[in-house]
């Protein structure tokens, strides 16, 4: 069914690879109505992912990155959810789309892999079961066929006897295998987004090292793009081509791998590496807590636990992005038009500082 | 090893379990005077003759001169072989007038079971489904309603509206009318509406409990990202793990309300089954059928839990089936 939503032509598709986005994210809001207000768990992010590549969310627990990319296929509960924004997967947005059509796309052309993988399955059906209903589900296949092809990717994310354990039940299976029958039950539909939303989080450090791998091998196998949500930029390192970092709900800063871990440009990212070990920073950490959802700072996001922060950054929004090399943007004033970026420096300011960004950087603390 | 085993020792246990209750019931009647013998001595004793001679005549009649282990292992013998002994007040073995009202129980029992099984998880998920909807406040009010009101009480009244004002349904039972006729299915229709209502509630109220739980489970997220609908999700996803902790409340409640409330109920619509067989042998002090009555629903109590632990275990396939 869905063969036909793809691009028309051979030519057409090699076309769309190099120019238009796979996944194109725009003014992203995802709101949640509580009783004590309106939660904004991300607040207009716009990002891009392009065919075969591997972009990380990167943030603390909290800012969002979750309910982002849970909002890409609408599988945020509504209500009490509400996205708003653009969504356009292969040009079609997927949030005006009907049920039926985002149903279609995901499992099988926008597939999830999820965080923990201990509750992830239904501990009542056999993981057999539960792989050949997410193939039936979107395709027309007999049972004998389905299981077949369950068993094939089962073996390819490294389930020893695949056939055999193709019967048992989730719970017979440790954690990393979870997450590789997970990955696997992602892989039905032959996706071409794949949506792993802090897959290594909850196993140990080892499995985490050798799941990492396999998305490493399965994305050029399927021939796949990855949006990778983590907080560990241990694993971002590893694994991203770009990087979009997340704080309460905003963008902070853009860029690619070299880019933001050779050139933060934002304090918050700044930060964030100097949690890094082998960084600095990583006893203190970063002073203070995420700022209450439902009554976000006026500001700049980040600006109350900022040592930066001067009386501009606590007003008119969070900063627009300014481009500060191609493809490399920070979402700060002290990169906006008339200011010394090199304020927010690790070296301390340099150069000639205007006036007015010196003077309020001394009233930073009130 | 494995499930055989497991459902093997689960049988056993069932059987020691009904011969510890047949043995405590065989010590309660040992111990308890016996009225006919009372009633022999008053009869020698109004005839002139001697009491004491009726009483020890009478007790050897009855076999209650001989040592207590042979007069248990004949009692062991004759209700497992399923000689329970005679009905005084119905003339007839008691086995016989038992599978009499077992027929009538039956006719209404196996409907109203069925019905409690399909209707209260169905309900009970789709409320979870729409929860504090109307839907949802409409389900739990009914449910608090049936579960609140007495069944005997809610009988009358129904009893009252649609047999004697509207004259929709006939207010005395009719034994003469064939089991699967029209005629049948309205007799029995308020009976079965009685004891469905009282047993729907606690069956509606816990899978919408249970089903709340696994309705925000990881494994939902899952199945919807998978692209499942929802009408499959809560069909396979939630229903197959609420019937889990469901299984003990359903079997449960309907021995609970099977045990006591089809008393209320038969006496109240006039259905000679095994309620009322039971109220009347106790009204007639006739010993053997109300030792009966309480064996067939003892062994009802200890196959439905067998059932219960059985149906349990096949449907959590996590509880391990190995050393118990």
């Amino acid at each position: 069914m869905s063969e036909h939503d793809r691009d028309p032509t051979p030519d057409a598709e090699t076309e769309t690879r190099n120019d238009e986005p796979l996944l194109e994210i725009e003014g992203l809001r995802t709101t949640f109505g509580t009783d004590s207000g309106t939660l904004v768990a991300v607040d207009g992010i716009d990002v891009t992912v392009r065919a075969g590549e591997t972009v990380c969310l990167v943030g603390e627990s909290g800012s969002g990155k979750t309910v982002a990319v849970e909002s890409i296929t609408r599988l945020v509960q509504s209500p009490p959810g509400r996205i708003e924004g653009t969504v356009r997967f292969k040009g079609q947005d997927l949030l005006s789309a009907d049920e039926a059509t985002i149903r279609s796309i995901r499992g099988h052309e926008i597939a999830h892999v999820f965080q923990n993988p201990q509750n992830a399955l239904n501990h009542c059906y056999t993981v057999g079961w539960q792989l050949v209903e997410a193939i039936r589900v979107h395709e027309d296949v007999p049972e004998a066929a389905a299981r077949a092809r369950a068993i094939d990717l089962l073996d390819r994310v490294g389930i020893a006897n695949a056939s055999s354990r193709f019967d048992d039940y989730p719970h017979e299976f440790s954690g990393g295998q979870k997450q590789r029958i997970m990955i696997a039950m992602a892989l039905v539909g032959d996706p071409d987004l794949l949506v792993a939303d802090e897959p290594t989080t909850a196993l140990d450090v080892t499995v985490q090292a050798q799941i990492l791998d396999l998305f490493e091998e399965l994305k050029t196998e399927f021939d796949m793009a990855v949006l990778f949500v983590t907080h560990d930029l241990g694993v971002v390192a590893e694994i991203a081509d770009r990087i979009v970092v997340l704080y309460a709900g905003k963008v902070m800063e853009r860029g690619t791998v070299l880019d933001i871990f050779e050139r933060p440009g934002h304090p918050y990212t700044r930060a964030l590496l100097e949690c890094l070990p082998g960084r600095g920073n990583e006893i203190s950490g970063i002073g203070g807590s995420l700022p209450e959802p439902t009554a976000p700072p006026d500001g700049c996001r980040f600006a109350p636990r900022c040592p930066h922060a001067i009386d501009a950054c606590h007003r008119d929004g969070q900063p627009l992005e300014t481009e500060i090399e191609p493809g490399h943007s920070v979402s700060c004033v002290f990169y906006r038009e008339g200011r010394d970026s090199s304020v927010v420096s690790p070296e301390g300011p340099t150069g000639v500082s205007s006036d007015d960004a010196d003077e309020e950087a001394r009233s930073t603390d009130d | 090893m494995g499930l055989p085993r497991y459902v093997a020792a689960r049988i056993v246990w069932a059987a020691v379990v009904s011969l510890v209750i047949v043995t405590i019931t065989f010590v309660l009647m040992a111990a308890a005077p016996n009225p006919a013998i009372q009633e022999a001595a008053t009869q020698a004793a109004l005839e002139g003759g001697d009491p004491q001679e009726a009483v020890e005549r009478e007790r050897e009649l009855r076999g209650l001169d001989e040592p207590l282990h042979v007069r248990y292992l004949d009692f062991l013998t004759g209700v497992y072989t399923l000689e329970w002994g005679w009905s005084e007040h119905r003339s007839q073995p008691v086995t016989e007038a038992l599978s009499e009202g077992l027929y009538y129980t039956a006719q209404y029992s196996v409907p109203w079971t069925i019905l409690t099984m399909l209707i209260g998880p169905l309900v009970g998920v789709y409320s979870a489904a729409n929860m504090y909807s109307w839907k949802d406040h409409l389900a739990t009010g009914f449910a608090f309603f049936g579960y609140a009101i007495p069944n005997f009480f809610f009988g009358i009244i129904l009893l009252l509206l649609f047999g004697v004002w509207l004259d929709w349904i006939p207010v005395v039972y009719n034994t003469d009318v064939a089991v699967f006729s029209l005629e049948n299915v309205r007799q029995l229709a308020i009976p079965v509406f009685v004891l469905v209502t009282g047993s729907i509630g606690a069956i509606m109220r816990v899978s919408r409990n249970e089903s709340a739980e696994f309705r925000n489970a990881d494994f939902m997220k899952t199945a919807k990202a998978k692209g499942v609908s929802p009408l499959r999700a809560y069909a396979y996803h939630v229903m197959r793990p609420t019937l889990v902790p469901l299984s003990t409340t359903l079997v449960g409640q309907l021995l609970a309300i099977f045990l006591g409330s089809s008393l209320l109920v038969e006496v109240v619509f006039g259905i000679p089954g095994l309620g009322r067989l039971t109220f009347d042998a106790l009204v007639a002090q006739d010993t053997n059928l109300v030792l009966g009555s309480t064996l067939i629903f003892t062994f009802i109590a200890v196959i439905g839990n067998l059932l219960e632990d059985i149906v349990f275990t096949v449907l959590d396939p996590r509880i391990s089936y190995d050393d118990r």
